[in-house]
């Protein structure tokens, strides 16, 4: 069993149904919103699930301290940050921790294979990525968002990152873990696609799995990124058919 | 303009053969885009991004700092931009606008300006530099409707500075340029800036 876990362990899958009833390869409902913020130069709001995470970018840059940056491309960089209140758990004073340095490593290093960054040397390109409320696979829906704010700043990518986690619960494979499977499944694994030749950015893996279910969780996040470029597509293309004048964080109506 | 123009998103094909087309990238002999734009008959329009700058362009900057030598200027980019003292005869002061030129920008973008022209009492408006074009117009088209009904003197900058100066109705000429930036990739803008400024006289 995998850590984070409290109390007894429910029935994770039965009759093909999981604990919130969706099949093994549905995702949660995803809503993007594109361009919220009005001083970032690129934002992306994100509900993925009980997930709630906005993502906002700045740049490119002038790079400071000066030491960091490099004549020949922009460093990019990225703060991923939990909000104290948003999770069940007590995530105590925000600010960096070891896991979210973890994160910010990771985001950092997806996006950095992706961003075309030799445009712009001497300068630097910020991500930032708050999660207001978490409820398993923040990365993934971090760097789905992310994306989409990078889209929106107009940095040139060769792709539009997105990513998704599949996980084991109670010995078969499923797309996009929620809480309860990510605290009692026995593996959860994020990956994060470029879409296009399907190269992978992060790829991270807890817990274990045999080679067949690799595979077979790989085989499952694949087919579901096609899915979450699409509705990250659909949030960009919102913006330009329904121009507004002043961006300003639009709540999403049920 | 004619063609109908589709929206495209970093990674997606543009060209099944190894094209050289701007904000775009060539990969196993194939083309794919780089940023969000219009793509159409070849050519992509980004729809946002940052300024890049090119020689020749004009820019419209703001003096940040006064040195031995001459001028450091903001032209809405991260990198330092030059203004030689013996390229002018004015002087200038930290806060000043001017239009200028760009001579040459290297490959470390260090950046050089020439041909610098001190703009008259006014207020900036700072757009996407994307959206520039569409501000101008064709032949200037946009920019007259906006100064002969606002009264104002428009100096637009390609890099997404534009100063609006004279005794015109500034908040009017403001409202008229952000509305242009937020429909940039529709149609018909012309038309529908022209009878927005009628009737924001009117009133």
């Amino acid at each position: 069993m995998m850590g984070g876990s409290k109390g007894e362990k429910p029935v994770l899958f039965e009759n093909g149904k999981r604990i919130d009833g969706r099949g093994a390869g549905d995702l949660r409902p995803i809503k993007i919103v594109c361009r919220v913020l009005n001083d970032a130069d690129g934002s992306a709001y994100i509900e993925w699930g009980k997930n709630k995470i906005l993502a906002g970018v700045y740049g490119p840059r002038e790079c400071i301290p000066r030491h960091d940056q490099s004549l020949y491309r922009a460093v990019v960089r990225c703060r991923y940050n939990m909000a104290p209140f948003s999770g069940m758990e007590e995530h105590g004073r925000s600010g960096p921790n070891r896991r979210s340095k973890e994160l910010s490593k990771v985001i950092k290093e997806a996006f950095e294979n992706v961003i075309i960054s030799e445009n712009f040397p001497k300068t630097q390109i910020d991500v930032f990525v708050e999660v207001l409320q978490s409820d398993g696979g923040t990365r993934c829906a971090a760097v789905t968002a992310a994306a989409v704010a990078l889209a929106d700043a107009g940095i040139p990518m060769k792709d539009l990152p997105c990513a998704v986690a599949v996980c084991k619960i109670d010995g078969k494979m499923a797309v996009d873990p929620g809480k309860e499977e990510d605290n009692f499944g026995e593996s959860d694994m994020p990956i994060a696609f470029s879409p296009r030749n399907g190269e992978v950015l992060l790829y991270q893996m807890d817990g274990l799995l045999t080679r067949e279910e690799l595979a077979e969780g790989f085989a499952l996040a694949k087919e579901a990124s096609a899915k979450i470029r699409e509705i990250q597509a659909d949030a960009i293309r919102k913006v330009y058919d329904e121009p507004k004048e002043e961006r300003f964080l639009t709540i999403i109506k049920e | 303009m004619e063609k109908e123009s589709r929206i495209v998103f970093p990674g997606e094909l543009v060209s099944d053969r190894p094209d050289r087309i701007a904000y775009a990238y060539i990969d196993k002999g194939k083309t794919y885009s780089t940023v969000v734009g219009l793509f159409s008959d070849g050519k992509l329009v980004p729809l946002e991004g940052p300024y890049e700058p090119l020689p020749d362009d004009i820019v419209v900057c703001i003096i940040s700092e006064v040195r031995f030598s001459g001028y450091s200027v903001d032209i809405n980019c991260p990198y330092v931009s030059f203004l030689s003292s013996r390229e002018i005869r004015e002087r200038y002061e930290m806060g000043d606008a001017i239009v200028a030129r760009i001579v040459k920008v290297d490959e470390v973008k260090n950046i050089d300006l020439t041909d610098a022209r001190k703009l008259p009492q006014g207020s900036l408006v700072k757009v996407s530099s994307v959206k520039v074009p569409r501000i101008i117009g064709k032949k200037n088209s946009m920019i007259d409707t906006i100064q002969s009904s606002t009264g104002c003197q428009v100096t637009a900058g390609r890099n997404g500075y534009i100063w609006v100066s004279g005794a015109g109705d500034f908040s009017l000429a403001q409202k008229a340029i952000r509305m242009i930036e937020a429909q940039a990739h529709t149609r018909g803008l012309t038309d529908r800036v022209a009878s927005f400024l009628k009737s924001g006289k009117s009133r």
